[in-house]
């Protein structure tokens, strides 16, 4: 109880240090959204537009530092996260809302997915040491997740979409023929465009849950236990997974979890490469853009998710594994 | 192990038959061929960097483009490239009162908005008034010039304004769309208000809008008769321009407004239906910062503007696509009739390095020991130069510029900066030397040369200077604008811009290196009606408000 206690305290300060972070980082950026608005026009714009768009984002409002703080947390914790500049005048709740589902779908499953299948390979890898899966698949994949994983992206689109056409590889959907509804066919159309950018984020992240699987099954296998177990008796896929795996997989738990709470931040590159409607590409946008009040939610979006994940990682292991609790 | 193969197998067998019932069913989603709905559809291609947020508001800068020309329209079409030529749109007719302190226009009888209701002239008097009430919403700057606007008779409105300003017909008549005061006069806040469905005069309407495409349908209740003949147009959104350019190449879209790097190859050679064509529109410029003492010295200026290789920064930098431009400071050969030759032969800034050199001799620089001109105060031709980091082709431009320079003894470091950083340092005059362009076009060239020399669009080192960045200040010029803005004689304005042209060639307040362009691509497969360089009746690019209106107005299925 002490534990969950102490934990939840420090989770608390945390995430106080990191709203008021994100608070300061986007004021002490130069330049103001007005001036960043002005070249987005493409020469239609009529010079004395400049003062509308200043007196449109409140430049030369005078609030106190301190003031905007406490503004600013309130309005955090009432879910306010004000009117984008970029999207002006959509609030920055439903810029996000429209983009944030896609991103967790698309990230969000290729995360699971690469964590499920990596930890399985690694698992098998570790169990069969020196065999043929051991000697082919955690190589391959360790040298693919060291590929920048735009450069996967675009070979993918070069092989399965321009030159194959087997796979569409533009947007979240196809636009021209679709719009979105509950039907199976729209599921099957996202599904489908969904397949190479899940592709490219598998093949350039499963390598690193196949070589920590690994090695720490390797460890975990040469421990006394699992000598008894074989001794006892026990068949080799008993032992694997139900004895070595399951302690094994502990350190992975953290790591796993803080990728989860990462897949909120989007994968910029994918997003580009790929035009896929996500908050990744969003957050590049909207520094250039200085759009202060959708950089601050997508960056509070980012933390909480961390932080919360690793929360529940901790919880998790706790639980999980008693050696934890104990000390300290 | 064997329940895990199992699964995995399990696992690949769904998405494989998932993935193959849905490009069964999703016909041509993944490219090649065009779209295989009727042809009266057009697919535009234009990169925005973002979703659609799914606001029409067309006083909103980030929207504006999406609805203006589109559902909205102007009194009247005033096109850039004709010079001015006007087609009459919401008014039918206008006359400039006495000393053209007013403008009264006759507005069009029978009009309709696209919810069937009818639009008069107190839609015109609000929209107007809307602006002047909100000045958030003022981006065509009409009030900054205008006093007050009423309507003066049945079916007449008079705009009286604070002192004359002919050239600004471009934005009253031509940049201010009007909007039903049935709707907006009920809006508390319409600088907050999203528009999410736009009523208005022009020939589409929004149906339906989501974050990754907007589909505009025909206006039933368009003015023109059997207009538009285009029933369906597709704007999806692009968030780079890899994937926007992709659209074009295999025929998915038919209107391109990109930079397409290596057109031939990569465009116009996938069919013989593929065009382009970049109309150019305003200078490229390195701006010089005058407050500096040694690029106050016009030698200085006059050195440089000799010694840059204009046709190689056009070749290198811009692949070919933005011609050479000259100091006069006229764009050719949209405004070719502007440019008077006397004064380009008797002032000649063509590419002379020796003469550059013996410029800089005779305002007593020479070459140092490392091979920068110093002069006798031991004060050295070396400067920084500001670019938009971006801009790949800017950049490149700017490699040419600095080894033209290197050439006579300037040194040249350019500082790519992103564009918040390149913003901040440009409009508060925080640097030494900059390249860039007017961020706005008008149908001749007063407008971007009153951009660059007006005394009263500039401001102190550390305030905003909203077009003039390099600092000019000439009470004379400011004059001669002055003048321009109370006359209608074409002989007169003609007279004006020549003595401009002078102080471009005499004074160098800027050095024009290349001519920024529209870009335009075009698919002529199923669908003709488009602009060409023998028939510029409009700005051909999409992003290009209102003329985008003209262009769908023209266009229809072959």
């Amino acid at each position: 109880m002490r534990f969950a206690f102490r934990r939840a305290g420090f989770f608390l300060l945390t995430l106080w240090i990191a709203l008021t972070i994100n608070f300061l980082l986007p004021r002490l950026m130069p330049g103001n959204p007005a001036l960043a608005m002005v070249s987005k026009f493409h020469g239609q714009l009529n010079p004395q537009a400049l003062h509308a768009l200043e007196i449109l984002f409140g430049i030369n409002t005078q609030t106190s530092l301190w003031q905007q703080y406490v503004t600013y947390l309130h309005n955090v914790f009432t879910g306010n996260f004000g009117t984008s500049m970029s999207f002006y005048p959509a609030s920055v709740r439903s810029v996000i809302g429209g983009a944030i589902w896609w991103t967790v779908g698309l990230v969000g499953v290729a995360t699971v997915l690469a964590f499920v299948l990596g930890t399985g390979l690694g698992i098998v890898s570790a169990w069969r040491r020196g065999g043929q899966l051991d000697s082919v698949v955690p190589p391959v994949f360790v040298i693919a997740s060291a590929v920048p994983y735009f450069w996967v992206a675009m070979v993918l689109v070069l092989i399965f979409g321009i030159s194959l056409h087997w796979l569409p590889y533009i947007g979240g959907y196809n636009v021209s023929s679709d719009t979105p509804s509950l039907s199976p066919s729209y599921f099957g159309d996202v599904l489908s465009h969904a397949l190479l950018p899940a592709a490219a984020l598998l093949i350039t992240t499963i390598g690193t849950w196949i070589l920590t699987m690994r090695n720490a099954m390797i460890t975990t296998l040469a421990e006394d236990y699992v000598r008894m177990a074989r001794a006892k008796g026990l068949p080799g896929r008993r032992i694997m997974l139900d004895y070595a795996a399951r302690n094994a997989i502990l350190p992975n738990l953290t790591g796993f979890a803080m990728s989860l709470g990462f897949v909120v931040s989007g994968a910029i590159l994918i997003e580009y490469v790929f035009n896929y409607p996500g908050v990744g590409y969003m957050l590049l946008q909207a520094v250039s853009g200085e759009d202060y009040p959708l950089m601050q939610a997508l960056f509070l979006l980012i933390t909480v998710a961390v932080l919360v994940a690793i929360l529940i990682a901790d919880i998790a292991t706790a639980l999980l594994d008693p050696r934890t609790r104990t000390a300290g | 192990m064997r329940r895990l193969r199992t699964t995995g197998v399990l696992l690949a067998a769904g998405l494989l038959a998932a993935a193959c019932s849905s490009s069964s069913g999703s016909g041509s989603s993944s490219g090649g061929g065009s779209n295989s709905s009727a042809a009266s559809t057009v697919t535009i291609s234009n990169e925005a960097g973002q979703l659609w947020s799914c606001g029409f508001s067309p006083y909103n800068g980030s929207t504006n483009f999406l609805s203006t020309g589109f559902v909205y329209e102007p009194l009247v079409f005033v096109n850039p490239l004709q010079n001015g030529k006007t087609t009459p749109m919401l008014a039918t007719a206008w006359t400039w009162g006495a000393g053209n302190k007013t403008l009264t226009f006759t507005i069009r009888k029978g009009v309709k908005f696209n919810n069937g209701t009818a639009m008069t002239p107190a839609d015109v008097v609000f929209t107007f008034n809307m602006l002047k009430k909100f000045p958030a919403l003022d981006l065509p700057g009409d009030w900054a010039v205008l006093s007050s606007v009423k309507q003066t008779g049945s079916d007449q409105v008079t705009m009286t304004f604070k002192a004359p300003a002919v050239p600004y017909f471009y934005y009253i008549a031509g940049q201010t769309p009007i909007v039903p005061a049935a709707i907006w006069s009920k809006i508390a806040n319409p600088v907050t208000y999203n528009d999410p469905h736009p009523v208005g005069t022009g020939p589409f309407m929004v149906n339906p809008c989501t974050g990754q495409n907007i589909t505009y349908t025909a206006n039933p209740h368009f003015w023109q008769p059997g207009l538009p003949h285009i029933k369906k147009v597709q704007y999806p959104a692009f968030t780079s321009n890899n994937t926007a350019n992709d659209q074009l190449a295999n025929g998915q879209a038919q209107w391109g407004s990109q930079y397409i790097p290596n057109i031939k190859a990569f465009y116009t050679s996938k069919s013989p239906d593929n065009h382009y064509w970049f109309p150019p529109t305003v200078n490229v410029s390195l701006v010089p910062n005058l407050t500096n003492p040694l690029l106050a010295n016009v030698k200085v200026r006059q050195a440089m503007s000799m010694a840059i290789d204009r046709a190689k920064v056009s070749s290198i930098g811009e692949s070919g696509y933005e011609p050479p431009a000259n100091q006069a400071g006229i764009v050719t050969p949209t405004f070719s009739s502007w440019l008077d030759s006397s004064l380009t032969s008797k002032y000649n800034f063509s590419f002379n390095p020796a003469k550059a050199k013996a410029v800089l001799a005779s305002a007593g620089f020479h070459p140092g020991s490392d091979g920068i001109m110093v002069n006798s105060k031991g004060q050295k031709l070396a400067f920084t130069v500001i670019n938009v980091g971006d801009y790949s082709d800017w950049v490149a431009s700017m490699q040419v510029i600095q080894q033209n320079l290197k050439a006579i003894g300037i040194q040249l470091t350019p500082n790519n900066l992103a564009a918040p950083s390149f913003n901040a340092a440009l409009y508060s005059g925080k640097y030494q030397l900059a390249y860039y362009d007017q961020q706005s076009f008008g149908p001749g060239p007063y407008y971007e040369l009153r951009n660059w020399l007006d005394s009263h669009n500039t401001a102190p080192i550390g305030k905003t200077a909203v077009s003039n960045y390099e600092r000019y200040i000439n009470p004379a010029v400011d004059k001669l604008l002055v003048t321009y803005a109370g006359t209608t004689s074409t002989a007169e304005q003609h007279s004006i811009v020549r003595q401009l042209e002078q102080v471009m060639l005499t004074q160098l307040p800027v050095i024009p290196v290349v001519e920024a362009v529209d870009w335009y691509q075009y698919n002529t497969g199923k669908i003709s009606g488009w602009p060409t360089p023998s028939n510029p009746y409009a700005q051909p690019a999409a992003y290009a408000y209102p003329d985008m209106e003209q262009v769908l107005l023209h266009l229809q299925p072959k």
